[in-house]
């Protein structure tokens, strides 16, 4: 094979690469040694230079403002999902997983796990572009047994939103904090979570890995920084298990509004 | 390179930066300016506007995670994005054009006769130098260039809309590139 420096056909291959005439191996061809030499990427950038503008030509066409919902959902931004300017962003209504009211309605129940994963399984699939999202879910109870907490995972994108049931009294100057206990292990710090407000965590993947359902969740009271060991010093007011709920929300864009009264919180 | 960019162009460059840092309203923005002339070359390329819709969601969302790797040196931002689409159109045209296309109606449409507009004030300088070299070219093989860098189609189908031997079109579009490289860069 000649080098990219070669003034030959091999050259031109890089221009009938950008104008579109060589075959599916060609072009892989092509775009593999883009990425292995500098010197081809750059002979590529020429010949788009060179025939580019004539692309001026083809006329602008407003895209659908479905098709941006669909690329919002399928790479789970977290910014509303809102392009202003397109048809009916504006009406689009608020998704379950924004509802505040929906929250307290899951912590409420008292076959919480059940509820999420039927609701969640219940949850209208739109469009199926996402790949199969992964939830779970755990209700974290207080030990006169009422739910204090509901904590749901997106394995997908590393989130988990924690939800108090209620207003939790919390003794002053202190803050409830998170930890997930692998079974047998020493609890691991999540994240200080919200005693009224719901509050999203940020997991990083070695915390992923551990949740299932033999860890457990834990929440312990502690200074507002969060606990000064590592380790739980206050007493653990909630526990909870983990379950799992596969597959559901398939294609539901499940959008994660960082709302005015909610934290955005970074695990360790 | 960034010479002559103008004032849009450099705000989709640096939208298209911050979208490599994972700033998400850049991105958003960046679709919200972009999105409709990416849509254009998806239509103009694919013909069937359902698949020019998965194809510009593709590309979309390659957009997102290959942002990090827009060089502002090699091409401005739209150029880069067009590239993104067009590229994802032909490996679309690729898979499907396995089978051949046969439709007479549909060859007549695509092979026109000589549907270069005219050129205007808002046209690029880039664009009425590339025009004035396309103008210097013989009538058929400027037409198999225009309708190469619009169809996405490979040397085999262009050489069969255009009835002539395979060989025939390599030399047309090869003999093209080569003189339009001339005249551009002189």
């Amino acid at each position: 094979m000649n080098t990219p420096i070669d003034d030959g056909n091999t050259h031109l291959r890089y221009a009938e690469y950008v104008l579109g005439v060589l075959d599916a191996d060609a072009r892989a061809e092509v775009e593999r040694e883009m990425m292995a030499s500098d010197a081809v990427a750059t002979t590529v950038a020429l010949w788009q230079r060179r025939l580019f503008p004539l692309g001026e030509e083809i006329a602008s066409s407003e895209p659908p403002a479905y098709v941006w919902h669909r690329i919002h959902s399928q790479l789970g931004l977290d910014t509303p999902s809102r392009v202003e300017g397109s048809g009916d962003a504006a009406t689009r209504k608020p998704g379950l997983w924004e509802n505040l009211r929906f929250w307290h309605w899951l912590g409420l129940g008292t076959s919480v796990l059940a509820a999420a994963c039927l609701v969640l399984l219940l949850l209208p699939s739109r469009q199926p572009v996402a790949p199969a999202a992964v939830y779970m879910a755990s209700a974290i109870t207080q030990t006169d047994g009422q739910v204090g907490w509901t904590a749901t995972v997106d394995v997908g994108h590393g989130r988990m939103v924690v939800v108090p049931a209620k207003p939790q009294a919390i003794a002053a100057g202190h803050a409830p904090e998170l930890w997930l206990i692998p079974a047998g292990q020493k609890p691991i710090a999540v994240g200080m979570i919200g005693g009224s407000a719901p509050t999203t965590l940020k997991l990083d993947p070695t915390l992923l890995a551990k949740l299932g359902p033999s860890a457990a969740l834990a929440v312990s009271v502690e200074p507002p920084g969060g606990s000064p060991t590592g380790q739980p010093t206050g007493p653990v007011i909630a526990k909870g298990s983990i379950g799992t709920s596969p597959d559901a929300a398939r294609g539901q864009p499940v959008t994660l509004l960082n709302r005015p009264d909610e934290k955005v919180r970074s695990s360790s | 390179m960034p010479a002559n960019r103008t004032v849009e162009q450099e705000a989709l460059d640096r939208l298209l930066s911050q979208t490599a840092a994972g700033d998400q309203a850049a991105f958003a923005e960046l679709y919200r300016r972009s999105s409709s002339r990416l849509f254009g070359v998806c239509l103009r390329m694919l013909r069937e506007r359902g698949e020019a819709e998965e194809v510009l969601q593709e590309a979309w969302i390659a957009v997102w995670h290959r942002a990090a790797m827009f060089d502002a040196s090699k091409a401005s931002a739209i150029t880069w994005l067009i590239t993104l689409a067009r590229n994802k159109a032909i490996d679309r045209l690729r898979q499907r054009r396995e089978q051949p296309m046969d439709d007479p109606a549909l060859l007549d449409e695509l092979v026109d006769d000589d549907p270069s507009p005219a050129v205007g004030a808002e046209n690029s300088q880039e664009y009425r130098r590339l025009r004035e070299c396309l103008d210097q070219l013989e009538p058929q093989q400027r037409r198999s260039v225009r309708e190469a860098f619009f169809s996405g189609a490979t040397y085999n189908e262009l050489a069969a809309r255009c009835k002539v031997p395979l060989g025939t079109m390599k030399s047309w579009i090869r003999r093209s590139l080569l003189q339009l490289r001339t005249c551009l860069d002189t």
